[in-house]
């Protein structure tokens, strides 16, 4: 099994490197200086504009730049971010805990919660609890996070005013401790359910396929033919079988949470990568970009490592070598 | 809404109700002590001072912690900050500034003329982006006491305290010496965990989040601050930031960052204040023209449009009302120098005729030749404004498109390859018409560089002008010089002034003293208190 893992992390090195080529060229073919919004809402001279464009090397050549990066990334530098001018690790180091945070939350909300409402609608194929629920989840499925996201504010936020609106802390009353959890947690509320829809929705109408197909099956009849309890068919006969699909999809699941992590974090002002990332197309602060994308496309490339592991375990017939 | 109980609502409309009665009696009282006013920011700060970028929030946080030698006050006059007072020689070559004697840094030690000598002489001239625009004027500058400093400047420069006393212009605000001595100020750890001599002292930066400042309790001005903190959220979605300020979490919105289509609703809610105050910056709303497309070239053809162009119409429905109609390229409120004698009236049937007379006749289609208006993504007045234009310009027959860009792309577009026809852009005009007019205008600003002139403009005569006035420092000749240059802009129209910004920020009603200066929107909130 460890072999295995080395072996398929050893495979990525050439995917990443292709990322980090694309993704630079891509990011310098934007049009925009980062040069001028470095400087600023005010006038300057040109030869400022040079003489700062000479000091962060974007004179050099495309290519020449891109040799540099390369020969930096290899020593795991992610360089200087031009905006902040501190160094683009540091930056992505301090914004990544906020963003597991929301996003591992949002996605084992999902997947619980998608799995088990799959479970149980799939028992009743048909019925009106099952019709409802599916109606609920396509509405979920094709609705656009930035405007779910402003309509649970309006709601939750200003009318009703049980969560706050935004960030990740009481700025007014800080706390420590127990209450700054419970303070994280209530500014959480809102961007998990906004982050978990699309995909508990993805999760439950594909478990509860998946359901329907298995508990049609001669195992299942003959388990309840024993006396089986109905709980146990369900849950541990039926599941067991028919999540290993769910569990591909949560893994690419991860994949999407990241690139939807820009808007959910924007709209609520949650101080993770996301946002970073947002902020950094906006100042064309090409190193971080760069940094982020290369740090978004190692967790993916991970994220499918443990999907297969987890794979691994949930079904027996596969084996690794 | 928000929903405070029955009885808070009438305890605080009571409240209200005598503040009002009490009026002068209640401002007599010393404000209390205490509070925190929590204040957005439209993005992430690219430092905590303000010695490396013209960035509005890191100046927002910047002038709390450190001080200027001046500042200036609502008629634009430079007043004390670090210098208590100071004297300019009569040839107006000569600033001798004497700084308080009790001033320190947030680690102790006194605040010198050395210091200043050091901000000025290996920090602000060598890496402010501004630095060019009038560094080159100044011989020397130099500490001649512990406490005293001169400035010899080449040649006269009339606006030479009021860019000391700018911030926003000049990024004047005093750096310790020992802190930056030896090290490189661009990459200087202490631009992210800044020490400076100022009202709060700086306590931290969660990344992406926001930035605290608690009151230094030390402060060298006597009783101030009257806050225990201040904190600085960054919050880049104006609705959820406007949701934010609504429920309470955040207590100020500046005035760029203030939807002008919610003010009147804000102005009758009570828990709101709105500070009509405070910007020396002059700010207008301009239309560029490109002089070198092959119909805008021609100076008829320009003077047309602004005949076409109904800027009432702009300001009622593309500013919801608020604002002026700009009349010059010099705001209203730099009121020395401005002045509203060379408008154009809205005519489209004058229009009509200088368009037929610079010979381009509407063809069969009633066209007479096309054109693109620009404008960036996040203002959306200007995108109301680009739409009005649009409009206006079709009736006259000229047919415009509107584009719009995120705001790198803009500038690149407008400033670096000079390829728009008509842009959308905002130019401040103050605190003085020498450091916010020339540079756009000036032959030799046509530079590869944002906010210069990318329009291609040149006027010799007004070069010449321009190159005189600010060795006037007789404030009524000097003005006449702006009445000639003035005339020479509106009539020759690099740009089209449009409206003038209304300075609006909206404050929590909890709070007083939030904006006492001119530059309202980044100043020092060392008098703000809560009541």
């Amino acid at each position: 099994m460890l072999f295995y893992v080395a072996r398929r992390l050893a495979q990525a090195v050439p995917l990443v490197f292709v990322i980090i080529l694309i993704n630079f060229f891509l990011i310098h073919a934007a049009p925009g200086d980062p040069v001028f919004v470095l400087l600023g809402s005010m006038d300057t001279t040109p030869e400022f504009v040079e003489r700062v464009r000479r000091e962060f090397g974007l004179d050099q050549p495309l290519w020449v730049q891109f040799a540099t990066y390369l020969g930096k990334i290899l020593s795991l530098d992610l360089g200087y971010s031009l905006r902040f001018q501190e160094p683009v690790l540091g930056l992505i180091l301090d914004r990544l805990p906020a963003t597991l945070l929301l996003m591992g939350t949002a996605l084992t909300v999902s997947s619980v919660v998608g799995i088990l409402l799959g479970a149980i609608a799939a028992r009743r194929p048909y019925s009106v609890t099952d019709h409802a629920s599916t109606i609920v989840a396509l509405a979920g499925y094709s609705m656009p996070v930035f405007w779910l996201g402003q309509i649970m504010l309006i709601v939750f936020a200003l009318h009703l005013a049980w969560f706050p609106t935004q960030g990740m802390y009481s700025l007014r009353a800080p706390s420590e401790g127990w209450g700054r959890v419970m303070d994280i947690a209530r500014h959480m509320v809102l961007p998990v359910i906004t982050y978990s829809v699309y995909h508990l929705a993805l999760v439950y109408r594909l478990t509860r396929v998946k359901m329907q197909e298995t508990l049609a099956l001669d195992f299942i009849t003959t388990a309840r033919a024993k006396g089986v309890p109905e709980g146990r068919v369900v849950f541990v006969h039926a599941l067991r079988n028919a999540v290993l699909p769910v569990v591909t999809v949560i893994g690419l699941n991860f994949g999407f949470m990241l690139a939807g992590s820009v808007l959910t974090e924007t709209v609520f002002a949650w101080p993770g990568m996301g946002r970073l990332l947002f902020d950094a197309i906006g100042a064309r602060d090409y190193p971080v970009l760069m940094g982020l994308f290369t740090v978004l496309s190692l967790m993916v490339i991970i994220a499918n490592v443990i999907t297969d592991v987890i794979y691994a375990m949930v079904d027996p017939r596969v084996i690794y070598r | 809404m928000f929903h405070p109980s029955r009885r808070a609502v009438l305890a605080g409309t009571s409240a209200l109700a005598l503040g009002a009665l009490a009026g002068p009696r209640a401002r007599a009282q010393a404000p209390r002590r205490g509070g925190s006013l929590i204040l957005a920011l439209e993005g992430e700060p690219t430092s905590l001072t303000s010695h490396l970028a013209t960035d509005t929030p890191a100046m927002m946080v910047a002038n709390n912690i450190f001080n200027a030698l001046v500042l200036l006050d609502e008629k634009l006059q430079p007043i004390p900050d670090l210098a208590q007072r100071w004297t300019v020689s009569p040839d107006g070559l000569t600033y001798t500034f004497e700084l308080v004697q009790n001033a320190t840094w947030h680690d102790g030690k006194p605040v010198t003329a050395a210091d200043v000598e050091y901000t000025f002489n290996e920090i602000l001239s060598k890496v402010h982006p501004r630095a060019g625009s009038w560094w080159p004027n100044v011989a020397s500058a130099r500490a001649t006491g512990t406490h005293t400093f001169v400035f010899t400047l080449k040649a006269p420069f009339a606006p030479f305290l009021t860019m000391l006393g700018s911030v926003l212009s000049s990024g004047a605000t005093i750096l310790p010496k020992h802190i930056y001595e030896g090290t490189d100020p661009r990459t200087n750890p202490a631009n992210a965990r800044p020490i400076g001599s100022g009202a709060f002292r700086f306590q931290r930066w969660q990344r992406g989040s926001h930035i605290e400042l608690v009151r230094n309790e030390r402060y060298w001005k006597p009783n101030r601050p009257y806050l225990d903190r201040l904190v600085l959220q960054v919050l880049p979605d104006p609705a959820a930031r406007l949701l934010a300020f609504e429920r309470g979490e955040v207590d100020f919105l500046h005035w760029y960052i203030v939807p002008y289509d919610r003010v009147g609703q804000m102005r009758r809610d009570p828990r709101f204040q709105l500070l009509e105050k405070g910007d020396a910056a002059a700010t207008n709303g301009l239309m560029l023209y490109n002089h070198r497309h092959q119909h805008l070239r021609d100076v008829r053809v320009r003077q047309a449009i602004a005949h076409a162009i109904n800027r009432q119409t702009i300001r009622d429905r593309a500013l919801f009302g608020e604002g002026k109609v700009a009349q010059s390229h010099i705001g209203s409120n730099v009121a020395a120098y401005f002045t509203p004698d060379f408008d154009y009236a809205f005519d489209p049937a004058k229009a009509n005729a200088m368009l037929d007379e610079a010979g381009l006749r509407r063809g069969s289609d009633g066209r007479r030749f096309a054109v693109r208006i620009f404008w960036a993504s996040g203002r959306d007045y200007e995108g109301r404004g680009a739409e009005i234009i649009r409009d206006n310009l079709r009736d006259v027959g000229v047919e415009a498109t509107v584009q719009v860009f995120d705001r790198p792309s803009f500038i690149d577009r407008v400033f670096r390859q000079w390829d728009f026809d008509l842009a959308m852009q905002l130019f401040t005009t103050g605190p003085d018409p020498t450091i916010s007019v020339t540079p756009r205008y000036h032959t030799r600003q046509i530079q590869r560089a944002p906010f210069v002139n990318g329009m291609g403009y040149s006027n010799p005569e007004t070069d010449r002008l321009f190159d005189a006035e600010y060795r006037e420092t007789d404030v009524p000749k000097r003005a006449a010089v702006w009445r000639d240059i003035q005339r020479n802009l509106m009539r020759d129209l690099p740009a089209l002034p449009l409206f003038e910004l209304p300075p609006i920020h909206a404050a929590s009603a909890k709070f007083g003293d939030v904006v006492t200066g001119p530059q309202g929107y980044i100043q020092s909130r060392e008098d703000a208190y809560q009541r």
